[in-house]
């Protein structure tokens, strides 16, 4: 087959060709060799402009039956040729095309019309440079996307941060009103009327306590009271709810003999944990087994053999839930507790990682031992409620160590909203405790100094020193103070130490009462 | 239409009007980042919803949007990631017209789900050009009116582009420009 093309035919098709005759002078030149080098004329030796690479010239012509793959330099270095050399009788057509790449493209020496139409180094040189401006920008959004999770989060934050000072100051004034509405039913209960009217606004005040316990979960607050828990009545109370979690085909033991130990901890809190280990005992068996939860009392490290560094031998309570399921391997135990790593199919890898922060925040420990085919137990320890030392305390301010006759168990109380702080003291005082009513953290520093106290109720946002701060020094002062804090909101800085109980406000008296009697 | 154009449709409204204005329009539609990937291929829909609010907020008629749209997109590829490719497809109007359909080629390529239109060179005078466009989309005359525009400016030339006729399946457009230099 012989195909004749003209020289503008063979210009579209090839735009960067050369024509030579057998002497190799330029008989025709492309349209993009005079755009890239417009001192090249016809008639010129064509090794006066180029170089030809890897190419005898003397023998250029010795074998013209195929083509001759070619690739040219031009003298000056700026134009790169590459193709082929097709022969003829009256010499032959360098079939070639500009050498194109990413860095021509960008610096703008080489344009598309230097290339035939149906090249296809254009197509995929051209995607090259699109799928890297595609990069570039997918970039730009990976890095706006992260930009709108900040903002996100930041907003979160502050809705967070406004959800709870809002909660904060609601609940102070629900304090309020309830508390006072608790003393108007203890002074004027016996008055049917006022008693209603009391009623009235007790119920009131617990339906804005609602809303903003709403608000607290918006900011993810602690809502939970912090009291000391008799853990085997815990134990006992739910015991009927376990047996329906550990299931029918399991055989399930319950030891108690922590007796009437306590330690200060969410009741909640603990009860979920015991469900979350007993579902993974019970998961650990799907054909059946023995569950054992047990309970004591130890005197020791309260942490992992692993994790002794900085703990001191105290008093704790064991839980322990051991199975005979089919136990774990050294690396499936290494990762057990990692959030969100779970062994199971449908695992979430939460319940575990719940279980070690609540020990954790409770300032006690969670560990496991388990062998493969042995089954596993897992060892809970938390702190002893009543550790402190009475008697350094005591000692210090000329006082008996022994427990505080009535009339003598000394309240240091703080709280800046002046209704609370009447109310309260009043409560406090109608109950036969004495009672250091104290404005600012700076008054409650002052009271610390002059003498000795059995409990430190304290609210915890207030101006100037906050209870938290007011708490620690007072723990430091006087190692026996019970510390019991109150508040309807708690910032993140003012973190609660173990052994601190919280109550939230608005408070119950009842509740209130009870947990200074416990203290005391 | 693909996330490239949204994302310049954005930048026009931050340029106008800042980028409060940008959100409220996100707000408005309900779009945020996701609607704006550079390689995605959204509903038409959308991307008419997105010029539609970007017209109201310009206080400026759809099709004027439209037109201003075309001339800022020129002006967006030439400035972004773009800039290379705008400047191998063609160094004066003609050739660069004449070069869209290998340009699209490519974008097609590396966009698969793209709906491209098509411009071939029907007349070429000096100072004068007939351009046939072909698109299986219909109402985006303005945009190609203005996309003409601002490729005369980009070539430092001034100049008028007008539908010289509208044919069964294409629309001739007619520019007639003046090169300054």
């Amino acid at each position: 087959m012989l195909l004749t093309f003209t020289e503008q035919q063979l210009a579209s098709l090839l735009p960067a060709y050369l024509r030579l005759d057998s002497s190799l002078y330029i008989k025709a030149i492309g349209p993009s060799v005079v755009e890239h080098m417009p001192d090249i004329r016809v008639g010129m030796r064509c090794t006066d402009v180029f170089d030809f690479i890897h190419t005898d010239i003397e023998q250029f012509f010795d074998n013209t039956d195929g083509v001759k793959p070619i690739r040219l330099v031009s003298h000056c270095g700026r134009t790169h040729l590459f193709g082929a050399a097709v022969f003829d009788k009256t010499g032959c057509i360098l079939a070639v095309r500009h050498v194109l790449s990413e860095e021509s493209m960008n610096n703008g020496t080489l344009h598309m019309n230097d290339f035939g139409y149906a090249d296809p180094v254009v197509l995929s040189t051209m995607l090259i440079s699109l799928q890297r401006a595609m990069l570039e920008e997918s970039q730009a959004t990976a890095i706006e996307l992260a930009h709108e999770r900040e903002r996100s989060a930041s907003l979160l934050e502050r809705t967070d941060r406004v959800a709870g000072y809002m909660g904060h100051d609601f609940n102070n004034l629900l304090s309020i009103i309830r508390l006072n509405a608790d003393r108007l039913l203890r002074k004027f209960g016996h008055d049917e009327k006022i008693s209603n009217l009391a009623q009235i606004i007790r119920e009131t005040a617990a339906r804005g306590s609602n809303i903003t316990q709403s608000l607290m979960k918006l900011s993810h607050q602690q809502t939970d009271t912090l009291l000391p828990i008799v853990i085997d009545d815990l134990i006992r109370e739910n015991d009927t709810f376990l047996n329906s979690v550990v299931g029918s085909g399991i055989s399930f033991d319950i030891d108690l003999q922590a007796a009437t130990c306590e330690s200060v901890i969410s009741y909640n809190g603990l009860l979920n944990c015991i469900i979350n280990l007993l579902i993974n005992a019970r998961e650990a068996m799907p054909h059946g087994g023995r569950i054992s939860l047990s309970t004591s009392v130890a005197h020791g490290l309260a942490t992992s053999k692993s994790d002794s560094g900085d703990t001191e031998p105290s008093a704790y309570i064991a839980i322990c839930v051991a199975d005979s399921g089919s136990g774990m391997s050294e690396a499936l135990l290494s990762r057990a507790f990692e959030p969100l790593f779970s062994s199971k199919p449908k695992g979430t890898g939460l319940g575990l990682a719940s279980v070690r922060d609540f020990a954790k925040e409770m300032g006690g420990d969670v560990w496991l031992e388990s062998q493969v085919g042995e089954g596993t137990t897992v060892y809970l320890h938390l702190p002893l409620a009543n550790p402190s030392a009475e008697a350094q305390t005591a000692h210090k301010f000329g006082q008996s160590a022994d427990a505080p006759a009535i009339g003598t168990r000394h309240i240091l109380l703080v709280e800046d909203e002046p209704y609370a702080l009447e109310t309260l003291a009043e409560m406090l005082e109608a109950e036969g405790y004495a009672v250091t009513p104290c404005a600012s953290g700076e008054q409650a520093m002052q009271a610390l100094e002059q003498q000795a106290y059995h409990v430190l109720l304290t609210d915890i946002v207030m101006p100037g020193q906050t209870g938290t701060e007011i708490a620690r020094k007072a723990n430091l002062d006087q190692p026996s103070i019970k510390t019991i804090l109150m508040s309807g909101y708690v910032p993140d800085s003012a973190s609660l130490e173990p052994g601190w109980m919280f109550i939230r406000k608005p408070m119950d008296s009842d509740e209130l009462l009870r947990l200074v009697a416990s203290a005391v | 239409m693909y996330g490239m154009i949204h994302r310049a449709v954005r930048q026009m409204v931050f340029d106008e009007l800042g980028e409060d204005a940008w959100l409220a329009l996100e707000h408005k539609l309900g779009i945020g980042p996701t609607e704006l990937l550079t390689g995605m291929v959204y509903d038409d829909a959308l991307t008419i919803a997105i010029i539609s609010e970007a017209s109201a907020r310009l206080n400026i008629s759809v099709d004027a949007c439209l037109f201003e749209f075309g001339r800022y997109w020129i002006k967006y590829a030439e400035h972004g990631s773009l800039a290379s490719i705008m400047n191998f497809t063609g160094q004066d109007l003609a050739s660069f017209i004449k070069n869209l359909d290998r340009l699209h080629l490519a974008v097609g390529a590396a966009m698969p789900g793209a709906r491209l239109p098509s411009f071939t060179t029907i007349s070429k005078e000096p100072g004068r050009l007939m351009v046939e466009y072909r698109s299986d989309r219909t109402g985006l005359e303005q945009f190609v009116l203005g996309l003409f525009d601002g490729l005369i400016t980009r070539f430092g030339a001034t100049g008028d582009v007008k539908i010289a006729e509208h044919k069964a399946n294409s629309i001739v457009f007619e520019l007639q420009y003046q090169d300054e230099s």
